[in-house]
């Protein structure tokens, strides 16, 4: 039988209105106790304002297998945006 | 500050008090400590050592006032007294046995903790009050934390739950050992507003009897009135420093590394 526990993927906030960001996961037996495992775990030293816990088995993701996802094999360098630049006051 | 209800209640009553709360802390939060690198999981590992970390920060504010008071510095209360001096109740003495035990004896203490916060939040002397609203804020999280783990392992397995009633049948008469009379009590009731220990049990058992049945945890308490009675005998003693050879270990434990140089500056 296995008896591990699933892993929740960590989500934290620092501030009200910044995007949360994921910062590792956590081994739980539900999500309430995910919450308590990541805030142990995640919130004692950095600020923290919120977090969201995910079954990681609940991430759909992409394949590392499959390159081609991602690749830009025609050059498309015209639809970069690098005639101006963001000032990084847009950021705040 | 009501400085009247800090000449009602001598400052002898309100150390005893200080000290008996800080001690329970202090010897919990080792106990607690010695399941870093040890937890069956990292993240229990990680809790735990959380938990060690926040008790024995409750023990230096409970300490801190004593101090203010007139008392002996943390430092010295801590790694200076004679293990037999120490009042917290056995039930924080005992080994961290298995991690049934260990889950039991945090829920049961968290709670207990919680009701005597609560309690103390009233008292009309503000350093006290104060305090306790501080530590409250801290320790909803210790006993969601507990209560979680005791609601979900109660009943999971035959195993699980085999092991979480053999540390309730353990640890239930040795908690009711939080709720040992005080020596002076009578004085801190009457002077700074202070629930007598027996009332602060019934009100804790009104929250832990329930939540253990729920997760199929049985103990000796039977229900009269609307009120749950525990019908075991307590293990009082710690609060009159009549304490178990555990203490004796653990104190030379903790104290091992400062007593190799007192005088050290750390």
């Amino acid at each position: 039988m296995d008896t591990q526990w699933e892993t929740y993927e960590v989500f934290h906030q620092s501030k009200r209105g910044e995007p949360h960001e994921h910062v590792g996961a956590v081994h739980a037996p539900d999500p309430q106790m995910a919450l308590h495992m990541a805030r142990d775990q995640f919130a004692r030293r950095l600020n923290c304002v919120s977090i969201w816990v995910v079954r990681s088995k609940d991430v759909t993701m992409t394949d590392y297998q499959d390159g081609d996802f991602f690749a830009r094999t025609t050059d498309k360098s015209y639809r970069d945006p690098k005639a101006f630049e963001a000032p990084d006051k847009l950021h705040k | 500050m009501n400085s009247s209800a800090h000449l009602n209640s001598s400052s002898e009553a309100l150390s005893e008090l200080l000290v008996a709360l800080a001690d329970d802390e202090l010897i919990l939060g080792h106990r607690d400590s010695e399941w870093t690198g040890h937890s069956p999981i990292l993240e229990e590992d990680i809790a735990f050592s959380n938990l060690a970390q926040d008790e024995i920060g409750h023990a230096l504010v409970w300490l801190s006032i004593n101090e203010s008071i007139g008392g002996k510095s943390p430092d010295w209360m801590g790694f200076e007294r004679k293990w037999n001096d120490f009042t917290c109740s056995h039930f924080v003495q005992y080994p961290k046995h298995d991690y049934a035990y260990t889950v039991v004896r945090q829920f049961l203490f968290d709670a207990a903790e919680r009701i005597r916060l609560q309690s103390l939040k009233q008292s009309s002397f503000q350093p006290i009050k104060e305090a306790a609203k501080k530590i409250l804020r801290e320790e909803h999280y210790h006993l969601l934390h507990s209560q979680g783990l005791v609601e979900r392992l109660g009943g999971a397995t035959e195993e699980s739950h085999r092991r979480m009633q053999e540390a309730v049948d353990a640890a239930f008469p040795q908690s009711l050992g939080l709720f040992e009379p005080l020596v002076h009590e009578g004085d801190l009731v009457k002077g700074s507003g202070m629930k007598p220990s027996s009332e602060l049990q019934e009100e804790w058992l009104g929250y832990v009897v329930p939540i253990l049945e729920s997760a199929t945890l049985l103990l000796p308490t039977k229900k009269s009135n609307g009120k749950f009675i525990a019908v075991c005998a307590p293990e009082y003693g710690g609060r009159s420093k009549q304490h178990t050879p555990h203490l004796q270990s653990l104190v030379a434990d903790m104290q091992s590394v400062y007593q190799i140089a007192p005088e050290s500056k750390w």
